[in-house]
């Protein structure tokens, strides 16, 4: 069994890995040259899928559409043809829904939608089109609801910052490893607004903490918590689309009115706690281990763990 | 200043193309590049386009890609690159790979075979 | 230049609505608490008659409880009540036909979303989220979304609180209208080319650009409006036009893509998924097991 690292792993890497062997089957591939056209005249390299390795395979029955962001790419920021490439995958999804379910409907197979990101938002040297296809992407996951189930997958080393923050607040069901990193002002920014005593971009564990898997865990805002290795988070895609499609709905953070309170009432409830750490909040939320937590594995982590209770904090 | 593209034709070997019609290999990251190999049938040549944002080197470019011809003995291939700020070193490291993932010819196999 | 509208997001419900038709923080029935999320305004007034629902920034107020919401930045009360707002005609209109779903309108000027280290670890990306979906979905249920941007739609404050609408208008940058992910002087210190190169190269190619016309070449915005009187005018047409329209899939994000299209400023991205969608079709069939004869069931 592989256990490279879904960490150092490339887009395309993971897009193969997280798929069934030999399944993947790459669309708007480097064949096809599809490099920004916004980049040369600005002296800035191009790269033939533009960042974004675009896909399709299979996980057991299901056909699965993928997006992979590649960090090594100008930080996996997202242009015009790398968020049309986003946009598209949701669209093929979108049509093969139809097509599903004009034959029978049959909940194992299915197709879905999944997002390994790696990425802090906008690529600034073709910011307006970036910006404005983040927009259509929030809109095609709405597209998805109550029909393709769409799975967001953070474990890479950029993160998901920015616009692509939004996105993966949007998804159904989020899968993290202790070393991703979900949020979304980057902690340069933070530091710049708020001061250096307050948030010192340059404290790894206090950005782990902050913003790190094991915390949005703990928070609700990540549904399933994975060791760094491709194939873990390919067992835990496996497992999440076994599921009945309402099971993952239920992982939803955001996206109805009753959930929108829930959260509103987590941000009143932090905002009277006034934690300086989210070690405080941890605490606060009954892990008297809270200090041990980021040295613990996965494993042992999830044995100790306990998460914000729903509603009612 | 604008992206440069640099384009090469080396004469190879008529038939020594690689196994694959066409791989990929490597990430457009800092210091490093991509290459894209593909079939071609073009009398034994070996065509290069480099795109890159890194100017007045294009004499180092044609030395290191000429011995990479040169060493492996292929022919009828397209290579195209996307560099961004690699040395030589990495170029000749990934170039290697890029042929090592695409299939080696098989004529040079044999030749391999012939010397032991 | 004209006077600069921009920290007018309260002057502007008043010259949008009928005459002291304006009941903050009543939305189709649902009081929202007056001390929750002060930077976003929302209520509902008459707009010709119609009953209309209205989101807007309200850069004069400071959020005690979240000290890095000021100045029309929305945080996380702000996303939330914004969201909540739009929830609540969604509910109440949900057994209306699409050409009785009341209107949300949105007033635009807001610099960002807060950036703080209390909203890192609540999750602010949720907030703004959470709103984004609420308008996508009110949008796809039938409701008529304007946005008007007066002032500021700054990245993504702008995703959040504009990008979602059917209809984008702004104010020409006559009147301070400020549209973009980032200013160019910040652009040249990321890429390192200088302001002016940077300037020159907008003129052909408006992707990367501060300002509202560039956004219009790509579809981003779909009409500049040249005066305050005309913001009333334009929006009750927009209202009628997006009844019309919608359900040809010309308006929200998917039809501003058309509309680079047609603008020429986003040509590629029609191109790429059109690529994709051929590519798909060669090899679909080995991706649909319910095809499959072996699929036996």
């Amino acid at each position: 069994m592989s256990r490279q690292s879904f960490l150092g792993a490339t887009a395309r890497e993971r897009a193969a890995g997280l798929t069934d062997a030999g399944t993947f089957q790459e669309l708007a591939g480097p064949r096809d040259r599809l490099t920004s056209p916004h980049l040369p005249v600005l002296g800035e390299a191009v790269s033939f899928d533009d960042g974004i390795v675009t896909g399709v395979g299979m996980v057991r029955q299901h056909p699965v559409f993928v997006i992979s962001q590649e960090g090594r790419f100008i930080g996996g920021a997202v242009g015009e043809v790398g968020g049309a490439k986003m946009v598209g995958i949701f669209q093929l999804a979108l049509a093969e829904y139809e097509e599903w379910k004009s034959h029978g409907a049959q909940e194992d197979c299915r197709p879905a939608v999944i997002i390994s990101f790696e990425t802090g938002g906008v690529r600034l040297h073709e910011a307006n089109a970036g910006l404005l296809a983040h927009a259509e992407v929030m809109d095609q996951i709405q597209c998805c609801r109550g029909k393709v189930p769409v799975l967001g997958l953070i474990g890479s080393k950029v993160g998901c910052f920015g616009g692509m923050g939004f996105v993966a607040a949007a998804v159904d069901v989020i899968v993290m490893s202790p070393e991703g990193r979900l949020g979304l002002t980057g902690p340069e920014v933070i530091e710049q607004e708020i001061g250096k005593e307050e948030f010192d971009s340059a404290d790894k564990s206090l950005i782990s903490r902050t913003t790190g898997g094991k915390h949005k865990y703990l928070m609700r805002d990540c549904n399933v918590l994975v060791p760094d290795s491709i194939e873990a988070f390919r067992q835990a895609i496996g497992d999440i689309l076994e599921k009945p499609y309402e099971e993952m709905e239920k992982c939803r953070r955001i996206g109805s009115p009753a959930l929108v309170k829930e959260q509103l009432d987590v941000a009143e409830w932090l905002a009277d706690l006034a934690p300086s750490d989210a070690r405080d909040v941890w605490k606060a939320m009954g892990n008297p281990m809270a200090e041990e937590y980021p040295d613990m594995d996965v494993e042992e982590f999830l044995t100790h763990a306990v998460r914000r209770r729903r509603g009612e904090q | 200043m604008a992206l440069q593209t640099l384009t090469y034709t080396f004469p190879g070997k008529t038939g020594c193309t690689i196994k694959k019609e066409w791989s990929h290999t490597g990430v457009v990251g800092s210091g490093d590049l991509e290459i894209l190999l593909e079939q071609k049938a073009q009398a034994g040549a070996v065509s290069v386009q480099v795109v890159t944002p890194v100017h007045g080197f294009e004499y180092i470019w044609e030395a290191v890609l000429k011995d990479f011809v040169e060493e492996n003995q292929i022919g009828d291939l397209a290579v195209s690159i996307n560099d961004n700020n690699a040395t030589p070193f990495v170029v000749s490291l990934r170039l290697k790979q890029a042929l090592r993932e695409a299939g080696i010819p098989e004529i040079f196999l044999e030749r391999e075979g012939e010397k032991t | 230049m004209t006077e600069s509208l921009i920290g007018k997001g309260r002057e502007a419900i008043d010259w949008l609505l009928d005459s002291g038709s304006f009941r903050e923080n009543l939305v189709a029935g649902e009081r929202f608490p007056a001390d929750l999320g002060p930077g976003a305004v929302v209520g509902s007034g008459l707009l010709d008659g119609q009953e209309v629902t209205v989101l807007a920034n309200d850069a004069q107020a400071i959020n005690e409880k979240f000290p890095v919401v000021y100045f029309g930045v929305i945080g996380l009360e702000e996303a939330y009540k914004m969201a909540l707002a739009v929830y609540a005609v969604r509910e109440a209109d949900r057994k209306k036909p699409a050409s009785q779903k009341r209107p949300l309108l949105l007033l635009v000027d807001t610099p960002g979303n807060a950036p703080g280290k209390l909203e890192e670890i609540a999750g602010m990306n949720k907030a703004t989220g959470a709103y984004q979906l609420a308008l996508a979905e009110a949008r796809m249920a039938g409701h008529p979304v304007i946005a008007v941007v007066i002032g500021r739609a700054i990245s993504g404050a702008f995703l959040c609180h504009g990008l979602q609408a059917d209809r984008i208008l702004a104010m020409n940058p006559g009147f301070g209208t400020m549209i973009h992910v980032m200013p160019v002087s910040s652009i040249s210190r990321i890429t390192k080319l200088d302001i002016e190169q940077l300037e020159a190269l907008s003129k052909t190619n408006p992707v990367f650009a501060a300002g509202a016309d560039f956004f219009y070449r790509l579809g981003g915005v779909e009409e500049i409006i040249d005066s305050v009187e005309e913001i009333r005018p334009r929006v009750i047409r927009q209202i009628g036009e997006v009844r019309e329209q919608k359900a040809e899939g010309k308006t929200g994000p998917m039809g501003r893509a058309a509309l680079g299209n047609e603008r020429g400023g986003r040509v590629w991205r029609s191109r790429v998924i059109r690529k994709m969608e051929e590519e798909y079709a060669e090899i679909a069939d080995s991706y649909r097991p319910w095809r499959k004869e072996a699929y036996g069931r």
